[in-house]
């Protein structure tokens, strides 16, 4: 339901475009704002209700070219909401607490934000990289 | 009919020169294939060839007696905006970028000009892809990194992306658990952040950010051992 906190256990793919990505590594600038932001979209992975997480991989891939070009070397990056909610809370000078919140639409029921960031936030972008548990190719 | 003298083998050179030009275009790698005189020998050809002259950055140097004018002139690009001929129309953000990598490829004293070059060429060819409507590369930012570039040339090659506002945002890793990270603001200020290891206590990091100008963002920095990680 919009406004939902995810599960602190569960996880959320960030989709990396190819822009923020170098030599094969996904940079920090994938999890910043722009102006006009007011959250870091994210997908909700356990909403897909998919048995593992190559299914999952699969209906994300599904999923974002109904919203945004996505070349063949953009990634997925998957991380665990605790983990990045903990890790930015303890490790940011301010003590930041983020909140990760399900905000579905028609086109997609389960996209999920990353909200409280500002989009000069570098050092909070960092530690969310550092996070990344896991990268997938965008497309197959 | 081809140029007499400075005609290239294979055509690529026009190619450039083309995507250049036409800046509607994605742009294009300049490397020429095996010619160790290639750059050279591709500024020779946009020079005589008249109808291309506008591809050469429009430069005004100040009437002084300096040696090196060349930070000079970067403040001087603007100069070019308050003008108003069918010509300064052109002159929109997008050439700035072309002429700013240009500039970088062909700066002699930047070590890794030629990798710094391409890098920024695919950057703007990716977000261009990813969203047409996009500017690709910043242009202050772009002159804000090239300024730093022109500061301190013999930097190691940084890992190098957009920001989602199409900002330069420039990362040194030497190892593990260490990180400088530049985003280079169009304002000509930068932002930093630096994560190292704290020297005393291993298992913890010592984290760093903040905001400066340009020009002295390596003094700032250079306190925390920055510097023998991101110079060669």
């Amino acid at each position: 339901m919009k406004g939902d906190h995810l599960p602190k256990q569960d996880h959320i793919a960030r989709l990396c475009l190819q822009k923020t990505i170098s030599d094969g590594q996904i940079q920090a600038t994938a999890f910043q704002l722009r102006k006009t932001d007011e959250y870091l979209s994210a997908n909700w992975v356990e909403f897909l209700n998919c048995s593992d997480r190559e299914r999952e991989i699969k209906v994300l891939r599904d999923i974002y070219p109904k919203k945004l070009t996505v070349k063949r070397t953009a990634k997925i990056a998957i991380l665990n909401v605790g983990e990045v909610i903990d890790k930015v809370k303890n490790e940011t000078p301010d003590g930041r607490t983020l909140r990760v919140l399900h905000n579905p639409n028609e086109v997609d029921p389960s996209h999920s934000g990353i909200y409280d960031l500002n989009q000069d936030d570098v050092v909070i972008s960092e530690l969310i990289l550092e996070a990344v548990r896991e990268t997938h190719p965008a497309r197959e | 009919m081809p140029e007499p003298g400075f005609d290239t083998h294979n055509g690529c050179a026009d190619a450039r020169i083309a995507s250049i030009v036409y800046g509607n275009k994605f742009l294009t790698y300049g490397s020429l294939g095996g010619d160790p005189y290639s750059e050279a020998l591709n500024l020779i050809n946009i020079l005589n060839k008249p109808s291309l002259t506008s591809v050469i950055p429009h430069i005004r140097f100040f009437q002084t007696p300096a040696v090196n004018q060349e930070s000079q002139e970067i403040s001087s690009w603007h100069w070019k905006k308050e003008l108003s001929t069918q010509e300064d129309l052109l002159y929109n953000e997008e050439d700035q970028v072309q002429e700013l990598i240009f500039r970088i490829r062909t700066s002699l004293n930047i070590t890794c000009r030629e990798s710094l070059a391409n890098r920024l060429v695919t950057l703007f060819n990716d977000a261009r892809e990813e969203d047409f409507n996009n500017v690709g590369i910043d242009a202050d930012s772009l002159r804000n990194f090239y300024k730093f570039l022109q500061l301190r040339p013999n930097l190691k090659f940084p890992a190098i992306s957009l920001t989602p506002d199409c900002n330069i945002y420039a990362s040194w890793r030497p190892k593990k658990n260490w990180v400088f990270s530049v985003h280079f603001i169009p304002t000509g200020d930068t932002r930093f952040v630096i994560f190292k290891p704290n020297d005393r206590h291993p298992e913890r990091q010592v984290r760093l950010s903040g905001i400066t100008t340009t020009d002295i963002l390596l003094e700032t920095v250079a306190p925390n051992g920055v510097l023998d990680w991101i110079l060669e």
